[in-house]
C-alpha cells in the first residue's frame, strides 16, 4: 500500500504539474493585426518568442513518464544500432552514477529543458537566450549565421546555433558530453536513457497560435540509433507568471541529503 | 474518503514531493520506512534545491528529538502561491513521510497537517475550501 501511495503520488504530481496553473492571459499580437493567426513579431518581421513559458509538455497521445518533467515517448525512438544498447544503461546503485543531479550536477540538454519549471525566452536580432528555472539553465543561441565553435570540449548543454526557415526558428546543437536524455528515472529506476557524444539535436520553434509554441525536437545520435527520430511538444505561454518571474535556483545552497547521506540531524 | 477528496489530497501533497524538481525520491529516501511524527516546528529553510523544516518531537520517555523533513522546491511552491509563510516556527504539525536512507532523523515530508486537519502546503484557506 505504501508503494502504491508513492506511485500514485508520482502520477498525480505529473498530472497536476502538467495542468495549467490558471487562466491563460492572451499574448499580445502586433498592433494592427486583426487576424486570428497573428503571432508576435519583432520589428524586422521575425516571429518573436520573447516571453515566459511553461516547460515543453506532451502532445495528446504521447506516453507520459511518472515524473512532473516531460519525458520522451519510447514509441518515437528509432531502432537501435548494433552496439547502441548502451542507450539504456543500467543503474549501478552508486548514486553518483545513478542520479548525478542529486549532487547538483547539471541535467544537461535536453533533460534540463524538459524539467517541470518555468522558463523565459529573450530574443534579439542576433540571439535567443533561454533561461530555465531548473538549475538556472541558460542557453545562449546565436542567430547571426555563425558556425558551430570548433575545437572545444564536449559539454552538458552542447553548442547551439539557430537560423530561420520562414517563420520557424531552427536550433541545431552539437558537441555534447555523454549524458542523460530525460527524467526517465521515475518511470524505470533501473535504467538510464543516455545519449552519446555523437548527438546532434535539432529544435524547431514555431508559433501554433498566440499562446502556444509548437516545439519539435529531433535526436540524431548515430552511435546509438539507425536514424534520427523526433518528438513534438507544446510550449505554453504563461504571461501571468511574469508577475513574479523566475525564482533563484542555487542547488548547492542547501542540498542536505546528497545520495541519501544527510548532513546534520 | 471520496475519490474527489482523495485526488485533492494527492495534489495537496505535491507541495512536499521532492522528486519534482531536483532529484529522485529513491536516491535519498526509503519508501519501506514510513514515519509519522507530531511536533513543533523549530526552523524553516526556504532554500534550494528543496525546502526543509525541522520539528521537535517529544518521545514517550519525555526526550525531545529534532527531525528534519524535506519538501518541494521553493520556486515551484511559490509559483503555486505557496510562500514561506505557509509554515511557521512554533506551529504544531503532523508529518507523514519516509525516512532518509541513512537512518538519520531526516526524511521526506509527504503529508503535513495542522491539528485541525488543514494541509500546511495548500496555497490558502480559500483554495482548500473549494474542495
Amino acid at each position: 500500500m505504501k508503494k502504491l501511495i508513492v506511485k500514485i503520488s508520482f502520477i498525480a504530481a505529473a498530472i497536476a504539474f502538467a495542468l495549467p496553473a490558471g487562466a491563460q492571459t492572451a499574448r499580445s499580437a502586433p498592433a494592427g493585426s486583426g487576424s486570428a493567426t497573428a503571432i508576435p513579431r519583432t520589428p524586422d518581421g521575425k516571429p518573436d518568442f520573447t516571453g515566459i513559458y511553461q516547460w515543453p509538455t506532451y502532445l495528446p497521445g504521447a506516453e507520459r513518464g511518472h515524473s512532473s518533467a516531460t519525458t520522451f515517448d519510447r514509441k518515437n525512438f528509432a531502432p537501435l544500432k548494433s552496439g547502441g544498447e548502451a542507450f539504456l544503461e543500467p543503474r549501478t546503485g552508486d548514486p553518483r552514477h545513478d542520479e548525478p543531479r542529486d549532487f547538483c550536477m547539471p541535467a544537461g540538454f535536453p533533460a534540463g529543458m524538459l524539467s517541470a519549471n518555468a522558463m523565459q525566452f529573450f530574443q534579439t536580432k542576433n540571439y535567443l537566450t533561454i533561461v530555465h528555472e531548473f538549475q538556472r539553465m541558460s542557453r545562449i543561441i546565436p542567430l547571426d549565421g555563425r558556425p558551430h565553435r570548433k575545437d572545444i570540449e564536449p559539454s552538458y548543454y552542447g553548442d547551439p546555433v539557430g537560423h530561420w526557415e520562414g517563420d520557424t526558428l531552427v536550433v541545431v546543437t552539437t558537441n555534447f558530453k555523454r549524458w542523460m536524455i530525460d527524467d526517465y528515472f521515475y518511470t524505470n529506476p533501473k535504467e538510464f536513457r543516455m545519449h552519446s557524444d555523437a548527438l546532434t539535436t535539432t529544435e524547431r520553434f514555431q508559433w501554433k497560435d498566440k499562446d502556444t509554441i509548437s516545439y519539435q525536437l529531433t535526436m540524431d545520435d548515430p552511435k546509438i540509433f539507425t536514424r534520427p527520430w523526433s518528438q513534438g511538444f507544446e510550449i505554453k505561454a504563461k504571461p501571468e507568471w511574469d508577475k513574479t518571474g523566475l525564482f533563484e535556483y542555487v542547488c548547492e545552497e542547501n542540498n542536505r541529503c546528497p545520495g541519501g547521506k544527510c548532513q546534520g540531524n | 474518503m471520496s475519490r474527489w477528496c482523495f485526488s485533492f489530497l494527492l495534489i495537496a501533497l505535491l507541495g512536499s514531493v521532492p522528486l519534482l524538481a531536483h532529484h529522485s525520491f529513491a536516491a535519498e529516501y526509503d519508501d519501506t520506512k514510513p514515519i509519522k511524527v507530531v511536533g513543533t516546528v523549530t526552523k524553516v529553510e526556504w532554500q534550494n534545491p528543496h525546502i526543509w523544516f525541522y520539528v521537535d518531537v517529544k518521545g514517550e520517555d519525555g526526550k525531545i528529538t529534532n527531525y528534519a523533513f524535506s519538501g518541494g522546491a521553493p520556486g515551484q511552491l511559490m509559483r503555486r502561491g505557496i510562500m514561506k509563510s505557509a509554515i511557521q516556527v512554533g506551529s504544531t504539525v503532523t508529518v507523514d513521510g519516509f525516512k532518509a536512507k541513512d537512518g538519520s532523523n531526516n526524511g521526506f515530508g509527504s503529508k503535513v497537517t495542522y491539528p485541525d486537519g488543514r494541509m500546511v502546503f495548500t496555497a490558502n484557506q480559500d483554495d482548500q475550501n473549494k474542495h
